[in-house]
């Protein structure tokens, strides 16, 4: 009789233990990981040709491509920028017709591909969209390369970083007064520099627009030393404004002066970081957009995972990932790349010479 | 004896193309398997729906000695028109008229302009392609605009018969009016005669003017419903929408065998010649060739229009030019007489 209750005990303990495991399992499920050597058609299309940008993303996808030993293609393809839309559509649409797994589009416009996508959804191929996403019903989910409130962070962080802890007076040299992608990380960053004691002695005197043309931009960061005899640093949210204001700077030998910052392409930066006139900018890396965009679509068009909020995933050498609700886009699904890399005269020698994975910095920890 | 020449000349260009699209047909079918596809020949024209449509009215234009550079400002015009005015509670019906009627009404501008100003249509709808478009921009800003009835989209988008939509058919119904008005009827005979010598024309008692103000509108009327096409097809409208378009539309109707001067030209031809670049571009796009490549081969094809006639008439001048010195020189085989001269483009 007591062998009994043991035995039974036993069974119960044994019982709540595996119950327990299980539980366990579900709250915290193993990531999803991709199976190699799949033999799946796939078509990187980004917004258009001729931007190292996207080259940079292809390079990343060709890594993820020999990585899983996809057996099928990857095909690069782009409109001309004359063409963008209609471009794009017909790429879509030849993709459909050439029956291709997955098609990774950074997309021209939010509603005109519509038809299109949904078209190849519905031919059960996986449309994934990165950098520039359709609405929700024309894709399955949508690779964000940062989060806008993270941009405003990572900018007052430069800041910081340039003027110290005494701070000083600072000017940002912005694209068109309309850009909604410039303007929300702006605001981003006075939010913070508001709310944040950490920033209370970062002063920022003025905003100016330079049309991300290099030669307003250019006129306008000469307009800003002109009227601000005390400006310590232009920070730049667009890759034509800060190496205009880095050319300016140069130009008028002021780079000890004042510095300059922003969102950069390291490649254009370079010499500026070179001969000090920019210390340090910032950019996420469409290598890493290109090379998880990939993963997410290899993952998603072998079957093996669903695009549903809160599936985990392994991206390869970038970690792991987990798909949420996109709280940009009502019904949306994202998942959010992060984070950006920060350049300085340190990596960027790095980035120069090998110009691969491992050079770039990841730099939240450092950022925030 | 001039006619029947003429007659053989555009016959042979019309020939020349014909075997062009045989090639670009064999070399499609060639590299893609999926060429053959009913969806995928739907998409050939479903595609450049728009940019085919203006195509049938442009050849009235430039063979009448005129050229319309404003027709895709006028398709984005269009567009726009019935995308605000539904937006704003008209129904499409409503706003398609609206869109129809200012389509019409560009083209009286620019055709009143051209005939009785005489102003060079070159100049008047190059201000006509910006105007047009900055209205269009005025209209819409930077907005899009849709969420049009599933009835209208559908018609853009959903087969009709098989895979292909009904401006498929209606394109198909222009093409068939346009050959017989052009080829048949005594409106076309004017269009070549205005084309060919003003002057004449006009002596001849035939009011070019009505005739080029006439062409302009309908070149307006059809913009605007290439335009309407285009809102079903993408279900969504923006100002910039068709930019550009006007170029690719020339290049056809030149390829087609239409000369930039006026007065000569078939509809058959501009119809082989639509045929050539849609298929060639969907043979690029099916084996993933860059937008960029397609462009210049798209180009190339254009230019090569041009030279192979010249080259050709060189050669034959050439010949012709040996045969006089020394006509022992191609007796031998037996060979009567040159024949007469091969045809020319130009």
């Amino acid at each position: 009789m007591k062998m009994r209750k043991l035995q039974l005990l036993l069974v119960v303990v044994v019982l709540l233990t595996l119950s327990a495991g299980l539980v366990r399992a579900q709250d915290d499920p193993e990531p999803i990981k991709a199976e190699p050597g799949a033999d799946l058609d796939m078509v990187l299309l980004p917004k258009t040709l001729g931007n190292a940008v996207f080259d940079e993303a292809h390079e990343g996808a060709m890594e993820a491509d020999e990585e899983l030993e996809n057996e099928g293609d990857l095909i690069f393809n782009a409109p001309t920028p004359d063409n963008a839309i209609p471009g794009q559509i017909e790429i879509i649409e030849a993709s459909i017709t050439q029956e291709v797994d997955a098609i990774m589009i950074s997309a021209n416009d939010y509603e005109q591909l519509l038809p299109s996508t949904q078209k190849a959804m519905d031919d059960d191929i996986t449309v994934v969209t990165w950098d520039s996403p359709v609405a929700p019903e024309g894709e399955d989910l949508f690779i964000a390369q940062v989060d806008f409130t993270e941009v405003g962070s990572v900018m007052a962080n430069m800041a910081l970083d340039i003027l110290g802890e005494e701070g000083g007076q600072f000017a940002i040299l912005s694209a068109t007064p309309d850009a909604s992608n410039q303007n929300a990380w702006i605001e981003a960053m006075k939010a913070l520099l508001e709310e944040d004691d950490t920033y209370a002695n970062l002063e920022l005197v003025d905003v100016v627009y330079g049309n991300d043309d290099p030669d307003d931009s250019y006129n306008e960061a000469l307009g800003l030393v002109d009227s601000y005899p005390d400006l310590e640093l232009i920070m730049a949210p667009t890759t034509v404004g800060i190496a205009a204001a880095a050319k300016a700077m140069q130009d008028e030998e002021l780079c000890g002066e004042i510095a300059v910052s922003g969102l950069g392409l390291p490649s254009e930066m370079q010499e500026f970081v070179e001969n000090g006139c920019s210390q340090e900018f910032a950019l996420w890396s469409f290598k890493d957009l290109g090379y998880l965009t990939y993963y997410v679509s290899y993952l998603l068009a072998t079957d093996a995972m669903d695009a549903e909020e809160g599936v985990t995933f392994e991206a390869g050498r970038m970690g792991t990932y987990t798909i949420e609700a996109d709280p940009n886009r009502e019904g949306g699904l994202r998942v959010l790349m992060g984070p950006f890399s920060l350049y300085n005269a340190d990596n960027l020698e790095e980035w120069a010479a090998g110009g691969d994975e491992g050079a770039t910095v990841e730099a939240t920890e450092e950022a925030n | 004896m001039q006619r029947s020449k003429l007659w053989a000349r555009l016959k042979s260009w019309e020939a020349l193309l014909f075997i062009i699209l045989c090639v670009v047909i064999f070399v499609n079918l060639r590299l893609s398997s999926h060429y053959l596809d009913l969806n995928n020949l739907a998409n050939i024209f479903h595609l450049s729906i728009e940019k085919s449509l203006m195509v049938l009215i442009m050849a009235f234009v430039i063979i009448n000695g005129e050229i319309d550079l404003s027709v895709a400002s006028i398709m984005a015009l269009g567009a726009t028109v019935l995308a605000e005015r539904y937006e704003a509670g008209w129904s499409i019906a409503a706003g398609l008229a609206l869109a129809l009627l200012v389509g019409l009404g560009c083209g009286l501008l620019n055709g009143l302009f051209v005939a009785y100003m005489g102003i060079p249509s070159l100049i008047v709808t190059l201000a006509g392609q910006i105007g047009y478009r900055g209205a269009a921009r005025i209209i819409l800003e930077d907005r899009s605009v849709g969420d049009f009835p599933k009835w209208f989209t559908s018609l853009g988008q959903d087969g009709f018969i098989g895979p292909f939509p009904i401006t498929s058919f209606l394109f198909l119904a222009l093409f068939i009016l346009g050959l017989v008005v052009l080829q048949y009827s005594v409106f076309g005979r004017y269009v070549y005669a205005i084309g060919n010598n003003r002057a004449a024309a006009e002596y001849a008692g035939i009011n070019a003017k009505q005739v080029k103000v006439t062409l302009f509108m309908l070149s307006g009327l059809i913009a605007a419903l290439a335009g309407a096409c285009y809102a079903a097809r993408l279900g969504n409208v923006r100002a910039n929408a068709a930019e550009g378009f006007e170029l690719d539309v020339i290049t056809i109707v030149l390829l087609g065998g239409v000369s930039i001067f006026g007065g000569t030209g078939t509809m058959l031809g501009v119809g082989l010649s639509l045929l050539v670049v849609l298929n060639l571009r969907n043979g690029m796009s099916l084996s993933n060739v860059d937008g960029n490549t397609q462009t210049s081969v798209v180009g190339s094809l254009l230019i090569l229009s041009v030279l192979i006639p010249n080259w050709m008439q060189r050669l034959q001048r050439l010949l012709s030019h040996l045969f006089a010195k020394n006509p022992k020189l191609f007796n031998r085989g037996g060979a009567a007489e040159p024949k007469s001269p091969v045809s020319v483009h130009q």
